[in-house]
C-alpha cells in the first residue's frame, strides 16, 4: 500500500483556504404581531407529566376562550434534550415556539444568544407581577431588563432523621458550627451512617456555606462581573464545606464524587443522618426507606437563629424573539404563570409558587413546605446573571475546585485562586 | 473440532458458561432493576432478586404520550438506514475490490478517516445542512446523516466479503455472456448477502441507539421523535428515575437482541467469509 | 489477494458514485466546515446571528496548546485508549478461541450474553455498571467483601472501572468477528498443528494469527477509532470527568470546554486535533503492516 502524498496536503488546503465564513442564521426579531392563529408552547416534560398537563390544559382552555381565533399547541420536551432543542430553535426560527419554559440559570445565556424577547414593559404593567418575590424576579432579569415571568422556584433546606436524633438525644442544629458538630456525633455513634452527607460535585449544596460566611461567587453588575470566589470570606466558606469530607463525617473517597442527587439517594436509603435537599426531593425521600422518620428545617447560618442564604433555583416562562404573535404570546406567558395557575401547579406537582402570598397560602395547607418557604423568606441568592455562568457551570469550575481541596491536591487558597482565574477568563470572553 | 481431550473440554465449557454468566450479569441487573418496585432499586441491601416484582416502571415507559409512535419511528429510521447503506456500500465495496484505479488507496484511507471524526463536533454543520434541505423535524434528518456515518465502516467491512468471491466466477459469468449488471445483482449480490447482514448489524445499532441527532434535529415536532427520547425523559437532573431508565432500556435492547438472534448464524458465517481469501 | 482485477476507468466511479455523493455531502462537507469553524470565533451568539463571526486564524489552536490541562488530558486519553484496545483485543481473541473449543450449548450461552452486551445502549450500560460497583448500593463490593470501597475515587481505579465497561460492550465485536474467522480456517490445518503437539498459544501465534491478519487488522483499527473517542462511559461513570477532572479524556474535555457552553470553535479545534491524531496512529499502523507485506 502506498500512501498518497497528496492526502495531507489536501487536508491542509481544505483547512487553510477559508473562502467563506461558517454558516450562521439570522435571528432578527419578527415585526409581525398577528392577533389570531396558532401559538406554539414548549414546556418541560416531567416524569409524571399527567398532572402538569391537566393544569396547563385548563390554563390554555381559558386563554383560547378569552382570545377568539387563537389555538395553542403545547409540546412537552424532555429536560435532558433542552439544550439542543433551544439552540436549534434559535437557529431555525421556523421550528421555534412562541413561548417556552426554561431553567432560570439559563436566562442570561439565552438573552446573549439573542433568543428571548424583552418584556419589561408588559411585565411592569401586569398587576399580579407586583407580588413576585424579589429573587424570582432577579432570575428573569438581565441588565435591568425583564426576559420572562417566573414559573416556580426550587430551594434547598436541611433534611434530618428524627429517629436518629431522638435516639442520640440531638437537637436540630442552629448554627453552621453546630451542624458540623452534630454530623460528627451521628457518625461517631452510628458508624454506618454519614453524619451530613455532602458531595464534592454538589455545587448548589455548597453555595450556602460560601454565602453564609459573607462570600460571593462574583461581584459586579451587568456585563462586568469579577470572580469573588478567592476572597477571604468565600475561602472561609469553602473551608467550612470541604472540612465535612473527612472520615468522621463523610469520607472523601466516597463523597468527593457525589452530586446533589447522590446525596439525596443516600439519605432516602437511610445511609445518612442529615442531607441538604430541595423541596423537589421530597417525593424521592418519601419513596425511600426513611419515610415518616425525617423532618426538614432551614439550613442554619453562621449565627444562631439565622438561615444560610440558599440558591434559588426554578424555572421561568419566556417569549421568543422570533414570535409573530407578540401580544398574544406575552398574554399567554402571563396566563401560564398567573397566581391561579401556580397555585394549581403546586397542588398537582408540588412546584413552589413564585408569588410570596400564594406561597404562604399553600404552606399553610402542606406542612412540608414550611421550612422551604422560611428559607425563601429569609432571602435567597442567585448565580451571576451573566452568560458566562453557563460556561463556568458546564466546564465544572466549582466542582473541580471543591474536589481539589477535598482530595488534598491543592490548598483552599490555590484551588480557589485557580477557579477565580477560570471564572474571570469566562467573564472576560463571554461577557 | 475435537482437538481437546475430555477433561480439558469440560473445563473449557465450564469456564465458557461462567464467563457467559459474568457477561450477562449487568444485563440481568438491568432487567431486575426494571422490575423492582420503587425504593428498592437503590437500597442498602442490594438483593439479586426481588420478592415483589412490579410493572410500575414499564407502565411509566409505555404510559408516555406517543410511545408507540416513537417505536415505529425508530424502526423506520433504523430499517431505512440499514437497507440504503447496505446497497450503496455493496456497490462501493465492489468498486474498490474488483477494480484498480487511481486514488483507490487514497479513497480507502478516506473511508477510514471519515470514521474518526467525533460526531458531536459535526452536529452544528449538519444542522445547517438539514435546515437548508428542509429536512429538520422529519425522520429524513435522522436517516440521511446515519447513512453517511454508517457507510464508511460498511464499505470497509464489506471489502473482505466481496474479495472472497472467486474471480474465476466472474470470468465464467462473462464468458457465459452475462452483462456486468447481471453479474452484479444476480451472482455477486446473493453471494455477499451474509456479509451484508453482518455489516447491517452495525448500522442498525448505531441508528437505533442514537440520541445525538434525534435531540438536535427533531426540534418542534414530537410526533417525529424516536425511542431514545422516551428514555431520556427519565434522566431528570435532580431526581433521575432509575426504575424508568432500566425499563426503557430493556424495551430498547430487546428489539436489537431479537434482530441479533435472527441474524446470528448469518453474522458468524458472514464475518467468517471475510478471511476466506 | 486481488490479482486479475480490472483496469477500468469509468466503471468503478459509476459504482462509487452513490457513496461519494452521500459521503461528500454529509461527511466531507461538514468536516470542511469543522475545520473552518475552528479558525473563527464561533459561539452560539454567532450561530444564531446575534454577533458577527470574526476570523481568528490559529487562535483557538494556540489557546488549546498553551493550556497545560489539554496535554494532561491528551496523555491520559492515549494511555486509556491503548489500555482499552489491548484488553478488548485480548479478551475478544481469547474468548473466540474458547468458543471453538466447546459444544453448542455453552457456545450459544456465551454468544447470546455477548450479543446482549453489544446491543445495550451505552448510556444504560454505563449506568448499570456504576450501580454494580456502587460502594453503598452495589452487589460487587458485597461479593468481593470490599466493604464500602469506592471505585471512582482513585484516578487509576476509576479508569479501570470504565475500562471494564468499555471492554464489556466492545469485546463482542472482536469475539464474533475473530470466531467467524477461525471457523473459516480449514480444520485440517488446525488438526495438523495439534498432531504436531503444538500448544494452544503456539497454534494461535504461528497458525491462526497469520491467517487471521486481515480480520485482526480491521478489528484493531476499529477498536482504536472507537476507544479513542470514548465519551458516554467516561461522562456517565465518572460524573463528567472524575474527581477534579482526573478522568477526563479528549472527547469529554471537548464537550465540557466547548459544546456544552456553545464554544463551538474551540470544540471544533479539539475535534480537528483528535482527527489528526487518529489519522497518524492509523496510517502508522497501516504502514507497519505494509512493510510486513500486507495490502489494503
Amino acid at each position: 500500500m502506498k500512501l498518497s502524498p497528496r492526502l495531507p496536503a489536501l487536508l491542509l488546503t481544505a483547512l487553510v483556504v477559508t473562502a467563506c465564513a461558517p454558516q450562521t442564521s439570522s435571528n432578527s426579531s419578527s415585526d409581525k404581531d398577528d392577533k389570531t392563529g396558532t401559538l406554539r408552547v414548549w414546556l418541560f416534560q416531567e416524569v409524571g407529566n399527567q398532572p402538569k398537563k391537566k393544569v396547563v390544559d385548563a390554563a390554555v382552555a381559558a386563554f383560547e376562550k378569552a382570545h377568539d381565533g387563537t389555538k395553542v399547541d403545547v409540546e412537552y420536551i424532555p429536560i435532558e434534550t433542552r439544550a439542543q432543542r433551544v439552540k436549534a430553535a434559535f437557529n431555525d426560527p421556523s421550528s421555534a415556539p412562541d413561548v417556552m419554559e426554561y431553567g432560570n440559570t439559563d436566562t442570561a445565556g439565552y438573552v446573549k444568544d439573542g433568543g428571548l424577547l424583552d418584556v419589561t414593559k408588559e411585565f411592569g404593567a401586569w398587576t399580579e407581577a407586583k407580588d413576585t418575590d424579589p429573587t424570582a424576579k432577579t432570575s428573569v432579569t438581565v441588565d435591568g431588563k425583564v426576559y420572562g415571568s417566573p414559573f416556580y422556584v426550587g430551594v434547598r433546606a436541611l433534611y434530618y432523621r428524627t429517629d436518629v436524633f431522638k435516639e442520640l438525644g440531638l437537637q436540630a442544629p442552629r448554627t453552621m458550627a453546630e451542624l458540623a458538630e452534630t454530623a460528627r456525633k451521628i457518625r461517631a455513634a452510628e458508624p454506618e451512617l454519614y453524619g451530613l452527607v455532602v458531595g464534592g460535585a454538589y455545587t448548589y449544596g455548597a453555595m450556602p456555606f460560601i454565602w453564609a460566611n459573607g462570600g460571593e461567587l462574583a461581584t459586579g453588575k451587568g456585563g462586568s462581573y469579577a470572580s469573588a470566589i478567592s476572597g477571604a470570606a468565600a475561602q472561609k466558606g469553602i473551608k467550612e464545606y470541604t472540612s465535612l469530607f473527612t472520615d468522621d463525617n463523610c469520607p472523601a473517597a466516597k463523597c468527593a464524587g457525589m452530586g446533589g442527587n447522590d446525596t439525596i439517594t443516600a439519605f432516602a436509603a437511610g445511609k445518612a443522618g442529615m442531607a441538604i435537599g430541595g423541596d423537589f426531593s421530597h417525593t424521592a425521600v418519601e419513596a425511600g426507606k426513611v419515610k415518616g422518620k425525617y423532618a426538614v428545617v432551614p439550613l442554619p447560618g453562621v449565627s444562631a437563629g439565622s438561615i444560610a442564604p440558599a440558591f434559588a433555583g426554578g424555572n421561568n416562562i419566556g417569549v421568543l424573539k422570533s414570535t409573530s404573535h407578540r401580544t398574544l404570546a406575552v398574554q399567554l406567558m402571563e396566563q401560564l404563570t398567573s397566581k391561579t395557575t401556580q397555585a394549581s401547579m403546586f397542588d398537582a406537582m408540588g412546584f413552589l409558587p413564585t408569588f410570596a402570598d400564594v406561597r404562604q397560602r399553600v404552606a399553610a395547607q402542606q406542612p412540608y413546605v414550611k421550612p422551604f418557604a422560611q428559607t425563601l423568606a429569609a432571602g435567597t441568592k442567585f448565580v451571576p446573571a451573566s452568560p458566562a455562568w453557563s460556561q463556568i457551570d458546564s466546564s465544572l469550575v466549582l466542582p473541580t475546585m471543591f474536589q481539589e481541596v477535598i482530595s488534598g491536591k491543592k490548598s483552599v487558597a490555590a484551588a480557589s485562586g485557580e477557579a477565580a482565574k477560570k471564572m474571570n477568563d469566562a467573564f472576560g470572553t463571554v461577557g | 473440532m475435537n482437538l481437546l481431550r475430555r477433561p480439558w473440554r469440560l473445563a473449557a465449557e465450564a469456564s465458557a458458561l461462567l464467563i457467559a454468566l459474568v457477561v450477562a450479569f449487568p444485563l440481568y441487573w438491568m432487567l431486575l432493576s426494571a422490575f423492582k418496585p420503587a425504593g428498592e432499586v437503590e437500597s442498602t441491601e442490594p438483593r439479586p432478586w426481588t420478592l415483589a416484582p412490579s410493572l410500575d416502571s414499564f407502565r411509566r415507559v409505555f404510559g408516555q404520550q406517543d410511545f408507540g409512535r416513537y417505536f415505529v419511528n425508530s424502526l423506520v429510521v433504523a430499517c431505512s438506514v440499514v437497507i440504503v447503506s447496505a446497497l450503496i456500500a455493496f456497490l462501493a465495496a465492489t468498486a474498490v475490490t474488483r477494480f484498480r484505479f487511481r486514488f483507490r488507496t487514497t479513497l480507502l484511507i478516506m473511508f477510514l478517516v471519515a470514521q474518526m471524526v467525533p460526531v458531536e463536533a459535526l452536529t452544528i454543520p449538519l444542522f445547517f445542512q438539514m435546515r437548508d434541505f428542509g429536512l429538520l423535524n422529519t425522520l429524513g434528518s435522522l436517516i440521511l446523516p446515519h447513512i453517511a456515518f454508517s457507510l464508511p465502516f460498511a464499505i470497509w467491512m464489506l471489502r473482505g466479503f466481496v474479495k472472497a468471491v472467486p474471480e474465476a466466477l466472474e470470468e465464467a459469468a462473462y464468458i457465459d455472456g452475462a452483462s456486468r449488471a447481471r453479474f452484479l445483482w444476480q451472482i455477486l449480490f446473493p453471494l455477499v448477502l451474509p456479509g451484508l447482514v453482518a455489516t447491517s448489524v452495525f448500522s442498525f445499532i448505531s441508528a437505533w441507539n442514537d440520541f445525538l441527532f434525534a435531540k438536535s434535529f427533531i426540534i418542534s415536532d414530537t410526533s417525529q421523535s424516536t425511542l431514545p427520547m422516551a428514555l431520556l425523559v427519565f434522566y431528570k437532573p435532580d431526581e433521575p428515575d432509575w426504575g424508568g431508565v432500566m425499563a426503557a432500556s430493556t424495551v430498547m435492547t430487546i428489539p436489537v437482541l431479537v434482530f441479533f438472534v435472527l441474524v446470528q448464524r448469518r453474522l458468524v458465517s458472514g464475518l467468517g467469509g471475510a478471511v476466506k481469501d | 489477494m486481488t490479482s486479475a482485477t480490472h483496469r477500468a476507468t469509468r466503471a468503478p466511479w459509476l459504482y462509487l458514485a452513490p457513496a461519494l455523493v452521500v459521503l461528500g455531502g454529509l461527511l466531507v462537507y461538514p468536516i470542511y466546515q469543522l475545520g473552518l469553524i475552528s479558525l473563527f470565533q464561533y459561539t452560539q451568539a454567532q450561530v444564531s446571528g446575534g454577533e458577527p463571526t470574526t476570523f481568528q486564524g490559529f487562535g483557538n489552536y494556540s489557546a488549546l496548546f498553551s493550556d497545560p490541562e489539554f496535554w494532561q488530558v491528551l496523555l491520559a486519553t492515549v494511555l486509556f485508549a491503548a489500555g482499552c484496545v489491548v484488553s478488548t483485543l485480548a479478551v475478544g481473541c481469547a474468548l473466540a478461541v474458547l468458543l471453538t473449543r466447546v459444544r453448542a450449548v455453552p457456545r450459544l450461552a456465551l454468544m447470546l450474553a455477548a450479543l446482549g452486551a453489544w446491543a445495550t445502549p451505552a448510556v444504560t450500560g454505563s449506568t448499570v455498571w456504576l450501580f454494580l460497583f456502587d460502594p453503598d448500593f452495589g452487589p460487587v463490593n458485597r461479593i468481593l467483601g470490599l466493604g464500602d470501597h469506592s471505585w471512582t475515587y482513585g484516578r487509576l481505579s476509576a479508569f479501570f472501572l470504565v475500562l471494564l465497561e468499555v471492554v464489556w460492550c466492545s469485546f463482542p465485536f472482536v469475539m464474533v468477528t475473530v470466531y467467524a474467522g477461525i471457523r473459516a480456517v480449514p480444520a485440517e490445518v488446525l488438526e495438523a498443528a495439534a498432531l504436531d503437539g503444538a500448544s494452544q498459544w503456539r497454534i494461535w501465534r504461528s497458525v491462526l494469527a497469520p491467517m487471521l491478519r486481515p480480520i485482526l487488522t480491521v478489528v484493531t483499527i476499529q477498536s482504536v477509532i472507537w476507544d479513542f473517542k470514548v465519551f458516554t462511559q467516561i461522562y456517565v461513570m465518572t460524573n463528567g470527568g472524575g474527581i477534579a477532572g482526573q478522568n477526563l479524556v479528549l472527547n469529554v474535555y471537548a464537550y465540557q470546554q466547548a459544546f456544552a457552553s456553545s464554544q463551538y470553535s474551540l470544540g471544533s479545534a479539539i475535534g480537528v486535533v483528535m482527527l489528526l491524531i487518529l489519522l497518524a496512529v492509523t496510517l502508522g499502523y497501516l504502514r507497519l503492516l505494509h512493510r510486513q507485506g500486507e495490502e489494503l
